[in-house]
């Protein structure tokens, strides 16, 4: 177990730079997942600290020693990949001891590691089978069984959980978390799935294009975002993000979002940034959940504002109810109670949590605060 | 109306089925006859050949061509059948299919899994080689093999048909390995196992259908070369083509047609045999590469 520290990493293929100078630093037992969409360099940065790619600038710590340019079995690692990559031509047993097999462990040893692997994941009877013999659950189930024989220093998962059915993915997820409390290892983990990254991690990393935007706790990433990319791509469904006006109304600063009659007012807070934004463009922020019905806001926060709304349409998933409302020239989600008596195309009131309001500059798409 | 139907679809069927197999019968007949003259011819006494009736089965049936054609037919200057020849002939194919194959595989190998800047370039370079007509390189050749003094020996036509075959031994391995998943390496990788142990151990078991592909393909090349033979080959290292060329070119005695229908029939057995014992691999392979690849 060790801290893994990634210090102004660079990577590039010839002229194309995939990863411009990323820092992070995950605690000893942290959990760290890295996010973002398709060829954000995700994938990159993960198989650099794994050793698989070289690097072409900056420095990878694990624990207090730099493994750059160490041969990937050299540094302690162990990986889990999208497709398993299990061993086609060996069975279950073989493929969790083929590393150990390689490394010279005297066959008790494996055997005894191959034992204590297999109960923890309940693989026991699926030792003598090929890969080809299991399901997509239980071959991930092999995959993590190889990785975790190497008791390593950290683990790396790149996107596990991609290649399962969606009932599957909600129960191997829960599997890793507890994996983890039990296990106490670092995990670097990399996913598309954003749900899984505020799941597991305990820090998270959203790339994109190379960059590292923001790297916070799962509650900093998805309550203070900084920047439209991050608040937009965390979250399902996702943050409205709705043109607005910062106007001042009695000496205070107020944001005007084009309401279903005439512009509405809502109070937008005071600072300097805000300030020098007056009669210009903002973006307003708010996630479905802090846009409510009244009696379904949280009345802990004293920063509820009720308004009326159009309601466009409703959309009732069980467990809420998603109405659909025109403000600010676009179409917000509301998430309501479950049983929120509601129509589409009614006029109705809906509370805003202002606490939760996140105000954006639309040139430069970074956070006012 | 539909019963109706249903007869007419099964009544054209019929008739198209009819069409089909009467045609592949035809054509079928009409590949095997020359094997069939080769193998009536080949078993008859000589004066029934000259007898006319090419087509006629034999009247007394004999033996006697196929053994002179093995141990004791006038080739060239020499009574000796194509015995010594076609030992030559296996002692040369052997090597050249079994080291053109490995290096083929490891050629594969690197440029799909362990791929370089100008890895690409390497690649169409080997391609080049397939490309190449036989007749240009006879005379460079000729001179590399006297000034490492290989020339005139069986490992020399050994080592031409090893480098003439490696651009189509690494095009097969690179197309079958480009589709094998990278991540199995990179596992691998990670459990510590090295460039051989990676090869052997992971991608080696998984390559069977390539390798018959390519060996059937090799074995066949090889085997049936004439140009390489007749130009590099000492009287001590002539393959089974030359010497079939010379015993039924034999310019002193009568032409024993019986005894060359046998020899040609004795020079195409072992390809014959590799197809029949190999053949069903040989196009899902070629597929498998084709088509992943």
């Amino acid at each position: 177990m060790a801290r893994l520290k990634i210090d102004n990493l660079r990577k590039s293929y010839g002229p194309v730079e995939v990863l411009k100078g990323i820092d992070l630093e995950i605690e000893d037992g942290g959990f760290l997942v890295l996010v973002g969409p398709s060829g954000c360099g995700k994938s990159t940065l993960l198989n650099c600290i794994a050793g698989l790619e070289d690097i072409s600038g900056g420095d990878i710590l694990i624990g207090e020693r730099s493994v750059t340019g160490l041969h990937p079995s050299k540094r302690d690692i162990a990986m889990v990949f999208q497709s398993y990559a299990l061993y086609p031509n060996m069975t279950v047993e073989k493929n969790i001891s083929f590393g150990m097999e390689i490394r010279g462990m005297p066959r008790a040893a494996r055997e005894a590691a191959i034992n204590e692997v297999a109960d923890m994941l309940q693989i026991r009877e699926l030792l003598k089978r090929k890969p080809s013999q299991l399901s997509g659950g239980q071959r991930q189930r092999v995959a993590m069984g190889r990785a975790l024989v190497r008791d390593p220093q950290v683990f790396l998962f790149d996107e596990p959980l991609s290649n399962l059915d969606a009932k599957l993915r909600v129960d191997m997820r829960t599997e890793i978390k507890r994996l983890h409390q039990r296990m106490g290892t670092t995990i670097v983990y990399v996913t598309h799935d954003q749900i899984e990254a505020l799941t597991l991690a305990t820090k998270i990393a959203v790339l994109k294009d190379g960059e590292l935007l923001q790297f916070g706790t799962p509650d900093q990433i998805y309550n203070d975002p900084v920047n439209m990319f991050v608040a937009d791509f965390m979250g399902s469904p996702s943050m409205n993000l709705l043109p607005a006006t910062v106007v001042e109304d009695g000496g205070a600063l107020m944001v005007s979002l084009a309401g279903h009659e005439g512009d509405m007012l809502l109070p937008a807070p005071e600072s300097a940034a805000m300030r020098a934004l007056l009669g210009r463009q903002v973006i307003f922020g708010i996630r479905p959940e802090a846009f409510t019905d009244p009696q379904g806001a949280d009345r802990t926060t004293g920063q509820i504002e009720k308004r009326t709304c159009f309601v466009d349409v409703v959309e009732p998933a069980g467990s809420d109810t998603f109405a659909v409302v025109n403000l600010g020239g676009k179409s917000a989600v509301a998430r309501l109670r479950a049983d929120a008596q509601i129509a589409p195309g009614a006029v109705t009131e809906l509370a805003f949590n202002m606490s939760k309001a996140v105000f954006f500059d639309p040139a430069s798409q970074a956070r006012v605060q | 109306m539909s019963a109706a139907g249903q007869d007419i679809a099964l009544k054209g069927s019929r008739i198209t089925r009819f069409v089909i197999y009467t045609v592949l019968i035809v054509f079928a007949i009409f590949y095997l006859l020359p094997l069939y003259v080769m193998l009536t011819n080949s078993l008859k006494p000589l004066e029934e050949i000259r007898g006319g009736g090419m087509l006629s089965l034999p009247k007394v049936w004999t033996l006697e061509p196929w053994r002179a054609a093995w141990s004791h037919a006038q080739i060239g200057v020499s009574p000796t059948g194509l015995k010594p020849f076609f030992i030559n002939s296996i002692m040369m194919v052997v090597p050249a299919v079994v080291l053109s194959t490995f290096m083929g595989a490891m050629n594969g190998y690197v440029l799909t899994k362990w791929s370089f800047r100008g890895s690409g370039v390497v690649f169409g370079l080997l391609l080049l080689a397939c490309f190449i007509p036989f007749q240009i390189v006879l005379i460079p050749m000729a001179r590399i093999l006297g000034l490492i003094g290989l020339a005139g020996t069986t490992w020399g036509l050994v080592l031409v048909h090893t480098i003439y075959g490696l651009g189509f031994t690494t095009l097969f391995f690179r197309n079958y390995y480009a589709a094998f998943p990278t991540e199995l390496v990179r596992a691998a990788q990670i459990d510590g196992a090295s460039f051989f142990q990676i090869f052997w151990r992971i991608l080696a078991p998984s390559s069977a259908p390539i390798v018959v592909v390519t060996v059937i393909w090799q074995f066949t090349n090889v085997w049936n070369d004439f140009l390489f033979g007749v130009s590099f080959a000492d009287f001590d290292s002539i393959p089974m083509t030359v010497a079939l060329n010379n015993l039924v070119n034999s310019s002193t005695g009568v032409k024993e047609y019986n005894v060359h229908f046998a020899g040609a029939i004795l020079a195409a057995l072992p390809t014959l045999v590799v197809y029949i014992v190999s053949g069903r691999y040989f196009v899902r392979g070629l597929m498998a590469g084709a088509v992943k690849g």
